[in-house]
Formats: structure tokens, sequence, C-alpha cells
């Protein structure tokens, strides 16, 4: 447990200290005034547009936060590689799924603070909605759920990839695979297998819980089964990237 | 006390390269060894599989007493500069020696107060502070081996720790290492191209061609059983140099004979077999007998580089 808060100590430092999560958070808030300037000037909104505004808002904060988290995951072992530094981190006695949560939750402290940035923008376009508490939570507890697992995807390619260029290919392609079903046209939507795929997907599942709440006022408690999907692949997600990092070697697809 | 080192039948090969034929090795405790070969010889395959980061094909070892099946504990008793090792830039040095030496379970406390000391040893104290990215080449590698002492290692591998620096940087290092052996008492292994630092302070020598041992054992031995130096120069006032010419090429002992023209000297090549303590007496007598005033006589020392040039030089 001291490694693994060692580890992530010396993470987080990196990445917010020098490395790249100023510029990256400094980008999503750009993105999210842009989002929510947009929204936001059309005058003509009616409660429910309103709610609509945050639901989306929330959607595009979750949707670029992922994609921020799963850059710096992709990286994360991948990037040690290529710079010559993993090679003394696997001699240490330090498990290596140690080595790998560290950097785990070095990435996800990316979600939170691009949630923290988000609060100010969810309240101002939900004034007045009443919405606003179940924004933040359910916003916090979704994206979480969204965010864990594709950073745990990302782990997981970064361990097994032998170049950082291919481990961001990937984790993004994945990203764009996870999003794509919600670009799905309503019918096609409707049908049993897209139904399954769209509950099973924690980003549509997650996507759609988060909408049902917000943007239709629904109660907490009525669609909880759309979250059973986030919250199942979220953790074998992690597991599975645990159990890949302890099989961390110098050249991943060798026996070494 | 178990040996620092000890493999039997250990082999690795790369897709159809066999980059490690099946190598035998014991090395003593507080032992310098100098790991030696030339590019592609397997030093950096076989320290990688000894400090477990690379798993062999087949053979067993074990590295400070533990077997190979133990590879944690391997860890928590070897320190190692790796082959290209790299740094975190945007750290200080001394964020890096505490980091890791927390990983090796060291508290807050004794990981600053072992960073303080390894840099203090390796000459970075008054750069402690300052990021690895200002690093020069030479501060980077003497990090690097700091870095390998941080767990107080039992046995060290120094994968050519000398690699790119200058002369001056070169020496500075091979201090610092020399140093580890005789005040730490530790093994060290260290690889490199440079035989001379290898003359200069290792106990015993191994030398890797293709994969497989080639020579081990003391400096001096090594460099007389692997190359008897063939080559000599005998001076004489310019007038004689044609008569002696003429004599050295009847002599049975020389093979070749070339006039240096700069000065008044014939480089003689011994005929194979032969050492120079018994080719040189007969050489002088033959000029002696020849009536020609021998000015010098001079047979190479056996040199380490010699032996390394003949023993990997079918590759
Ligand atoms: N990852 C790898 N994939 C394929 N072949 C490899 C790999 N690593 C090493 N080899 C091959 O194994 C052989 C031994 O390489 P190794 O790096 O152990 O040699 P070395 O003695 O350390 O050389 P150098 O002095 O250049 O560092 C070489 O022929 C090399 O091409
Ligand atoms: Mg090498």
């Amino acid at each position: 447990m001291t490694r693994l808060r060692v580890v992530a100590a010396q993470e987080l430092r990196d990445l917010w200290l020098t490395g790249r999560g100023l510029p990256l958070i400094l980008a999503y808030a750009v993105l999210l005034s842009v989002t929510s300037y947009l929204v936001a000037s059309n005058r003509a909104l009616n409660f429910l547009e309103q709610r609509e505004a945050v639901g989306l808002t929330l959607q595009v904060g979750v949707g670029v936060a992922a994609l921020l988290v799963l850059v710096v995951a992709a990286d994360a072992i991948s990037g040690e590689r290529e710079r010559g530094t993993l090679e003394s981190l696997l001699l240490t006695p330090a498990p290596r799924w140690v080595l790998l949560a560290g950097k785990g939750l070095a990435a996800m402290s990316l979600w939170l603070v691009a949630y923290v940035v988000s609060v100010p923008y969810v309240w101002y376009l939900a004034r007045g909605t009443g919405v606003l508490g179940r924004a933040l939570v359910a916003g916090l507890g979704v994206g979480t759920l969204i965010v864990l697992f594709l950073c745990s995807l990302g782990l997981a390619i970064s361990t097994v990839t032998g170049s950082n260029r291919v481990a961001l290919s990937v984790s993004f392609f994945l990203l764009l695979a996870a999003f794509f079903p919600t670009q799905l046209p309503t019918a096609a939507q409707s049908g049993g297998v897209a139904d399954v795929l769209l509950r099973v997907d924690p980003v549509t599942a997650g996507l759609h819980y988060l909408s049902e709440l917000v943007v239709r006022g629904r109660p907490a408690g009525e669609d909880l089964g759309w979250l059973v999907g986030p919250i199942v692949l979220a953790v074998a997600a992690a597991a599975a990237a645990c159990t890949v990092g302890a099989r961390m070697s110098l050249r991943p697809g060798r026996r070494a | 006390m178990p040996p620092a080192i000890a493999c039997t039948g250990l082999s690795k090969s790369y897709g159809p390269r066999q980059a490690v034929q099946p190598l035998e090795l014991e090395v003593e405790p507080g032992t310098l060894l100098g790991f030696l070969g030339p590019n592609g010889a397997g030093k950096t395959s076989v320290i990688r599989i000894l400090t477990t980061i690379l798993t062999p094909d087949a053979g067993a070892f074990t590295v400070a007493g533990v077997p190979h099946d133990r590879p944690a504990e391997i860890r928590r008793r070897v320190g190692v500069l790796p082959e290209s090792a790299g740094y975190a830039e945007g750290q200080t040095g001394e964020q890096v020696l505490t980091f890791f030496a927390r990983l090796y379970g060291q508290s807050g406390t004794q990981a600053s107060a072992t960073a303080r000391e390894l840099l203090d040893l390796v000459g970075l104290a008054e750069r402690a502070r300052t990021l690895v990215a200002g690093y020069s080449r030479g501060m980077r590698q003497r990090l690097g081996i700091a870095r390998a002492l941080v767990n107080r290692p039992e046995v060290v591998f120094l994968d050519e720790p000398t690699l790119g620096l200058d002369p001056a940087g070169q020496r500075q290092v091979l201090q610092v290492i020399g140093g580890i052996a005789r005040q730490r008492g530790s093994t060290v292994v260290l690889s490199t191209h440079l035989l001379a630092e290898v003359e200069e302070v290792c106990d015993r020598v191994v030398i890797l061609n293709a994969g497989r041992v080639v020579a081990d054992g003391g400096i001096d031995e090594v460099a007389r059983v692997a190359a008897a130096p063939r080559q000599g120069r005998v001076r004489l006032p310019a007038d004689s140099v044609a008569a002696g010419l003429r004599v050295l090429s009847a002599s049975p002992e020389v093979a070749r004979i070339a006039r240096s023209e700069a000065r008044d000297e014939i480089v003689v090549e011994l005929r194979e077999g032969l050492t120079p303590a018994e080719a040189g007496p007969r050489i002088l007598r033959a000029l002696l007998d020849a009536d020609l005033p021998v000015l010098a006589v001079e047979l190479d020392r056996g040199r380490l580089s010699d032996a390394f040039l003949t023993l990997t030089a079918d590759t």
C-alpha cells in the first residue's frame, strides 16, 4: 500500500507539476466554455431545453475528460518503455500491478480535476431548473465509471503494446468504438441486439442513465438497471488491467 | 558463503538468433568482474536474465544465493544500471533517488538520507537539486550508478557505465565503481567495451563472444593465454638496417618483417606459437652473431586488447 502511494504521488507530481496535466485541463476548460456558450446563447430556452443543455454539457464533459484520461493512461507504460525508464522500474521489488495502479490513479486525477472544472458550467446552465444536485452527483458517479473503464483499457493496452504510437491509436479507436453506439439512429436503438449493446457498453449505458435522470427528470432509482453494465465492466476492466499489469515486461509479446 | 552469481546451462534466443549459448559462470562474492565482448555478444542479455528482466529459455541460476524462481527476492538484492537507462527529466537527482529508495520500502526520511549519501558518493551532491534534464551525460551515468545502489545491493550490474563519456568522465566513473567494490564489499559485474578500464579496476575478466564464454580468468592470465604478443621492434644504427633486415628475414623465429621509415627501426612479427621470452634471446643472438651493433630489441607485453581481438576475431 505504501508503494502504491509512493508511485501514485510520484505520478501525480509528474502529471501536474511538469507534465501535461495543466495544458490538458486548460484545453478542457476552453472546450467546455465553447460548448456551454453555444447551448446557453440560445435565448429561447424553456425549462426542458435548459435541462437538455445541462445534460449535453455533462456528456461533453465526461466524453472529453475520458479522452484526456485515456491519452495519459495509454502513455503510462508504453511511454516509460520508449523513454528507457521502464527497466529501472521493473528492477525494483515493487509489484508490477502496483506500478500500473499508481499510474492509473494519477490518470484518474485528471478526471476529478476536469469534473471540478465543469461544476461552475453545470451550475450556470442548471440554475432555476432544480436538477443541479442530481446532475452533479450523477455526473460524478457515471463519469467515474466510464472514465475508470476507459482508463483501465488504456493502461492494459499500454502494457501490451510495444510503442507509444500504437498504444495511443488503439486506445483512441476503442474510445470511438465505445462512443459510437450513442450515434446510432433511434430506430436502430430499439432493436433487440442494439438494446443489449447499448446496455452493455458502459459509455452508452452510463450516458443514457445520466440523461434519463437529468433531462427527463426520472427518479434516480428508476433506471438503475442501466448502471449494471458500467459498474460491472468498470470493475472488470480495472481488475483485468491489474492482471495484465502484473505480467508487465520490458518487451511485450516476448517471453520476457 | 554462496557464490554471488552461479549459473548453469543458461540460454536465450530471440527467434532464430541464439543470443546466449548454454552459459556456465560462477562469481565469488566481492569480485569486480569485467564482462567483455563485442557488440551483440550477449552481455546485456545475460545481465537482463540474471536481473530477472528477461526469462531464459533454459538453465538455472542463483544471484546473491537466491534461486531464479524467486525473482522479487533477487531484485531486492541486486542493483542495476541498465543499458541505455533513461531518467524522468522533470525531476531532480535527489527526487529520482528518493523515489527509488521508497520503492525498495524505505521510509521517507530513510530514503532522503540514502539519496543524499549516494549523491555524495558519486560526486553529484552539488547538483542534487538540479533537474535531470540539465544533467550532462556523465552526470546521468553517475546518477544511474547511484540509483543502482539505493538498496545496498549485494551484487551490482553495470551495463556499459562509461558509454559516451570523455576520458575524464570515464576515470571518474571508474573510481566510483572501484570504490563500490572495495568499500561496500559488493560484487560488481562491469560490462564494457573499454579494455583499458577493465585492466585498471577488475579482478577478473570474462570475455563473451556470440553468446559463449571464450575466456575467463585474471587479466594477465587471459591476456597471456589468449594472445601472446607477437610483435616487436629492433633498433639499429641507420647504416646497419639493411644488414639487419637480411639477418632477420633469414631467422626462423620471424614470420614477417617490415622497415619502419620514421626511425631506424625494424618491425618484426614472431612466428605463431613462440612466446616473446623464447624468441627474444634468439633474435638478439642472430643479430649479434652477424656483428651488428644492436641498439634495442623490444617485444610487446601481453595486452588484454590483443586477447580480446584474437578471441572475438571470427565474428
Ligand atoms: N529484443 C531483441 N530482439 C531480437 N534480438 C535481440 C534482442 N535483444 C538482443 N538481440 C540480439 O541478441 C544478441 C545479443 O544482444 P545483446 O544486446 O545481449 O548484446 P551485447 O553484448 O549487450 O551488445 P552491445 O555491446 O552492443 O550492447 C544480438 O545478436 C542482438 O541482435
Ligand atoms: Mg549491451
